[in-house]
This record gives structure tokens, sequence and C-alpha cells, in this order.
């Protein structure tokens, strides 16, 4: 068992690193969403055991998986996703001012802003969405 | 027990409702201030009532001791919590003073401060981690204030590597639970000797990493530049002011506290990254122009020094990390203060902020390296000693030289007119800021006292 999620856990951890390293701005954050999920695989398995669900009223007598991992599992799925939307809208916003999401694009105009800065002119301001 | 729930809670409650008002209104900034004093009114009673009665613990909840979460404010956390607390504070009423520009910053900067003071008072590892991503998640935002396109390229950056040092923090966490069987701070402390080194010393790098990775020590500082110089003045105080702080708690916590054996067994390890981390962020720093910049990298340099002091270890060395991490993050706030304003009075407050980092006397700066130099004088090997103490020689004459060099660059030379000067309260919370730092460093009792005291609980963790 403890192998099995090893191995899922490696595998899940791994597609997410592969994506992180990608140049398109929704697949970094799939990869980060993705590694945050191998976390939480990794939460479960570091209090995993065979026993029955720990749903009050206990039975007597009988072992009762950890509910703790559980718990700090549900915990840490509840700030991955709130932390995806967050990143989700900043991709967003990157795409309403350059129109693109590739990265290099974006790192692109990030230096022709720090050229124009060296040369003492005023950054170019792109179109500007969302709310102020 | 009712001053952690007021210097966690406050804040918090205030954010949540503040978070449906307009920030850019007056009298929501005063709000925001309001709740920030109170937080910050609460931290320091308690830290008084920690110095004289010993560490303050109660179980949230009322569950009893062992199965609750234990919110528990000993001599370090406190530290910190007052240190962050009193940085926010003075960002926050810097910008309200120069004029908040969005609806959110005094919400999302309250909730920053509720992450802050939980993470420092929390005696549970996953509350740790819980508190931890409140303060994080508010920052990401928070490096976007003000929505120049450089400025969300900085917060995705921010947020991607960072949720990246998060994860691996958790993933320490869950094998410290895995091995310990608690997540209770103190009682890992206790049984983690049990489990000999073979597997904690990859819980411990782990955790290296991850408070590395916040601090912005060498290898992984490669996220820092590019955000400290990105986002706005405040944001950047508190960014190296009062974030920055998770990381040297954090090694100091779990490092220091939780797994002692380990620091010992990888203290090369961290001495030759610290080392490293002082040349580099020093060499960098001598090459950039812009004040910003160079003090980004000198940021890189001053996280070398909190890692050498920590690997030093001993209550020496604890005490040295917590004076320098204090230190430091004074410096660094009244550094990224001063160099958003302009106007008369603006360039002493920064020649002081520098001088205070390159360890001039008068200044605060002084005291760190100090006690930097006495925790080198007690390794035991001479040699280890003798590199030590050219070293931070070395990156001071080094820090002197960028210092001096941007000082001179923005501040000596005739500027062609640049526009009016600054709120003259807002340069007059920066002089006050500065006077605080060359007063810390005429009259360092309290300061000496409360590190040496949170360096010998580092230190007596079991």
């Amino acid at each position: 068992m403890t192998f099995i999620i090893s191995l899922a856990v490696s595998i899940v951890f791994g597609a997410g690193a592969y994506l992180v390293l990608q140049r398109n701005l929704i697949r970094v954050v799939i990869g980060v969403i993705l590694i945050s999920n191998a976390a939480n695989l990794f939460i479960v398995a570091a209090g995993i055991m065979r026993g029955r669900p720990p749903i009050y009223p206990l039975p007597e007598g009988q072992v009762v998986s950890d509910p703790l991992v559980q718990a700090m599992a549900l915990t840490a799925i509840v700030i991955g996703s709130s932390v995806a939307a967050l990143l989700l809208a900043l991709s967003y916003r990157l795409y309403t001012s350059h129109s693109t999401i590739d990265i290099e694009d974006i790192s692109r105009a990030e230096a022709e802003d720090a050229e124009a800065l060296d040369r003492g002119e005023p950054i170019r301001r792109r179109r500007r969405g969302g709310g102020a | 027990m009712i001053l952690i729930s007021l210097a966690i809670g406050v804040t918090w409650v205030f954010g949540t409702v503040l978070a449906m008002l307009d920030g850019r209104r007056t009298y929501v900034g005063l709000l925001a201030l309001g709740a920030m004093g109170t937080s910050l009114v609460s931290g320091v009673l308690l830290g008084v009532r920690v110095l004289q009665e010993g560490t303050v613990e109660f179980v949230a909840g009322g569950w009893p001791l062992g199965l609750g979460i234990a919110l528990r404010a000993d001599v370090l956390g406190v530290t910190f919590a007052v240190l962050s607390c009193g940085v926010v504070f003075v960002s926050l009423l810097y910008e309200v003073i120069l004029g908040i520009r969005s609806r959110t910053f005094p919400a999302l900067v309250l909730f920053l401060n509720t992450g802050l003071v939980g993470i420092f008072l929390t005696g549970d590892m996953f509350n740790f981690y819980v508190f931890f991503e409140i303060a994080m998640t508010a920052a990401y935002v928070l490096t976007a204030y003000r929505e120049h396109d450089y400025q969300v390229r900085a917060a995705f950056i921010f947020a991607i590597v960072n949720l990246l040092g998060s994860v691996i923090f958790v993933i320490a966490v869950a094998a410290l639970y895995h091995v310990t069987g608690t997540l209770d701070m103190a009682l890992a402390a206790e049984r983690v000797t049990e489990a000999g080194i073979n597997p904690t010393i990859v819980i411990a790098v782990a955790i290296f990493v991850a408070f590395g990775l916040k601090l912005g020590l060498f290898p992984f500082h490669f996220w820092l530049p590019a955000v400290y110089v990105g986002s706005h003045a405040s944001v950047a105080a508190i960014l190296s002011g009062a974030l920055a702080n998770i990381g040297s708690y954090g090694l100091l916590r779990f490092g220091g506290y939780i797994l002692p054996e380990q620091l010992a067994f990888g203290a090369p390890v961290l001495l030759v990254l610290g080392s490293a981390s002082i040349v580099y962020g020093a060499h960098q720093a001598v090459a950039r122009r812009s004040p910003v910049e160079v003090m980004a990298y000198s940021a890189i340099g001053q996280a070398g020094y909190i890692l050498i002091a920590i690997a030093i270890a001993g209550p020496i060395g604890f005490a040295a990390g917590v004076l320098y991490a204090v230190v430091n993050s004074l410096n660094k706030t009244l550094v990224f203060l001063a160099t958003g304003l302009r106007g008369w009075m603006v360039g002493a407050a920064f020649a002081i902020a520098a001088f205070s980092i390159a360890g001039v006397p008068p200044a605060v700066g002084f005291l760190g390296k100090l006690a930097l130099f006495r925790a080198a004088l007690s390794l035991d090997s001479l040699a280890g000693t003798v590199t030590l103490v050219a070293l931070i020689f070395l990156g001071g004459a080094l820090s002197f030289v960028y210092s001096f060099q941007i000082y001179q660059s923005v501040y000596l030379k005739p500027s062609p007119e640049e526009g009016k000067p600054s709120p003259l309260a807002a340069r007059l919370l920066v002089v006050v800021l500065a006077a605080l730092l060359v007063g810390l460093g005429l009259y360092p009792e309290p300061l000496l006292y409360v590190s040496e005291r949170a360096g010998a609980l580092v230190a007596g963790g079991p």
C-alpha cells in the first residue's frame, strides 16, 4: 500500500514539476495545482493504516484509521483551491495586459520595460484590464 | 490568553469587515490602523507578560492539552510577533499618509498581520502552515498593489516560487507527524530524538529548503530581486521587514528547537551556503545602481549572516541569529520606506539605514555584527573562527561600499528638479524610524536581553 501511494505521489509530483517548467502560464498554474495535490496525497499517506472509518460513534474494540491526516488533507485542499483561483486571476490579469499567456513574450516585454527605465523613459502603459 | 486571541483575532475580524468597504477612503485606512494598533499593543503587553512570567499557553476551543491546537507565546515567538506587527503597522501608516490607491489594500494588510502573528504564536506545526498560507496569500496579492504590469508579473513569480516552498514545507510537516505521531512542536521536539538521524535528516533538509526560499538565501534567491524591485515601497518594506521574518523564525524554531541534532549535522553545509550568500549578495549589490535593486541584493547577503549565526548554534549563536534578524528587519523597513520618498530629511534617514546595514557604530546594525563576532569566536575550531571573522569583515566592507555608493549617487549629487517633495508626515515617520535605529544602538540593553532569552530558549529545547 505504501509503495503504491509513494508511486502515485511521485508520478503526480513529477507531472506537476514538468508542467511548471512550461512556457504557457495556464500549464504552469496546473502544474502548481498538481504539485499541491501530490502534497495532499503525501499527507494522507503519512498516517495511513487499515481500519474503520473514523465516524462517531466509534465501534468498540476495532481499529479506527487516523482521522487527523484526513482533517489536515481537507484543510490543505481548501488552501490549494483558493490559491489556484488566485493564480488563475493573476494569469488572466497578465493576459489582459499582454494579450498572450506565453511566458517568453511576457519576459520580453519586461526586458523592454527595464531598458526603457535605464534610458530614463517612462514605462509604456499597456492596455489596463480588470478593476483599478 | 485574551492577549493572544486579541493579537491574532482583531486584525482578522477587521480585515473581514474592511474587505467589503472601499479602502481608498480615509476612514477605512484609519479603522485598519486602529486594528493594527490594537494588535500591536496586545503583542507588546503579551511580550511584557512573557518576559516576567514565562511562556503563556492555552489550547484553542477548550480541548484537553495534547488533543487541541495549542497557542503558545514564548520569548522567541513574541519577539518576532511584536517586530513584524510593528513593521506592518509602520508600513500601513506610511501608505495611509501617502494615500491608499486600492480598494483591498487595508484588508489585505490586516490579513497578512493575522497570518504573521499567528505563525509566531502557534504551538502546532500544521496550524503554523495554515497561518503561513494566510500570510503568504495576502502577500501575493499585495505584491501586485498599484497594478502596474511589472508588479503583476512580480506577483506571479512570487506566488509560483513560494507556493513550491510551502508545498515542500507541508510535506515536511506530514513527515514529522509520521515520525513523531504529534503535531505539537514541544512534543515533537521531545520525540524526534528517538527516531534517530537517518529518517529525520531528509525532513530537516526539506524544512531548510522551504525557509531558505522564504528568506532568499543564496541558491534559492532567484525570485527575490525581481519581486522587491517590482513592488511598491511600503509593500517592499512589508515583504523584507515582516514576511522575511518567517524564514528566520522558521529556521530557529524548526532547526534550532525541534531538530537540533540535524542542525548540528548539517552545520558545515549551512556555513558554506551562508558564506556564499554573503559574498554573492554583497558582490551583486556593489554592481547595481538603483537603490531598490542594491537593497534587494543586500537582503540576500544579510540573510546569509542570519544563517551563519544559526549554524553556529548554542545559546550564543541563536541569540546572535535573533538579534541579527530583528536588526535586519528594522534596517530593511527603513531603507525601503525611504526609497519611496523624496525631499528634505529623507536622505539623512536613508543614510542612517544604509550605514546601519554596513554596521557602522552608533546605529543598531553594529550590534548585529558584534553579536555575530561573539558567536564566531565561540566556535571550537580556530580555522573556522578565523574564516568567519574574515568573512564578516569582508561582507561589512562591501556593504559599506555599496551603501555609500548609492547614498552618493542618489542623495549627494544635485538632481534636476524631480517634482514636489513627499508629505511632511511621511518624512517625519521615516525620521522617527531612523531615530529608533540610532536609539536602539545607543541603548542596546533591552534588545540584547530579549535576544539572549530567546537564544537560551531555542538552545534549551530538548
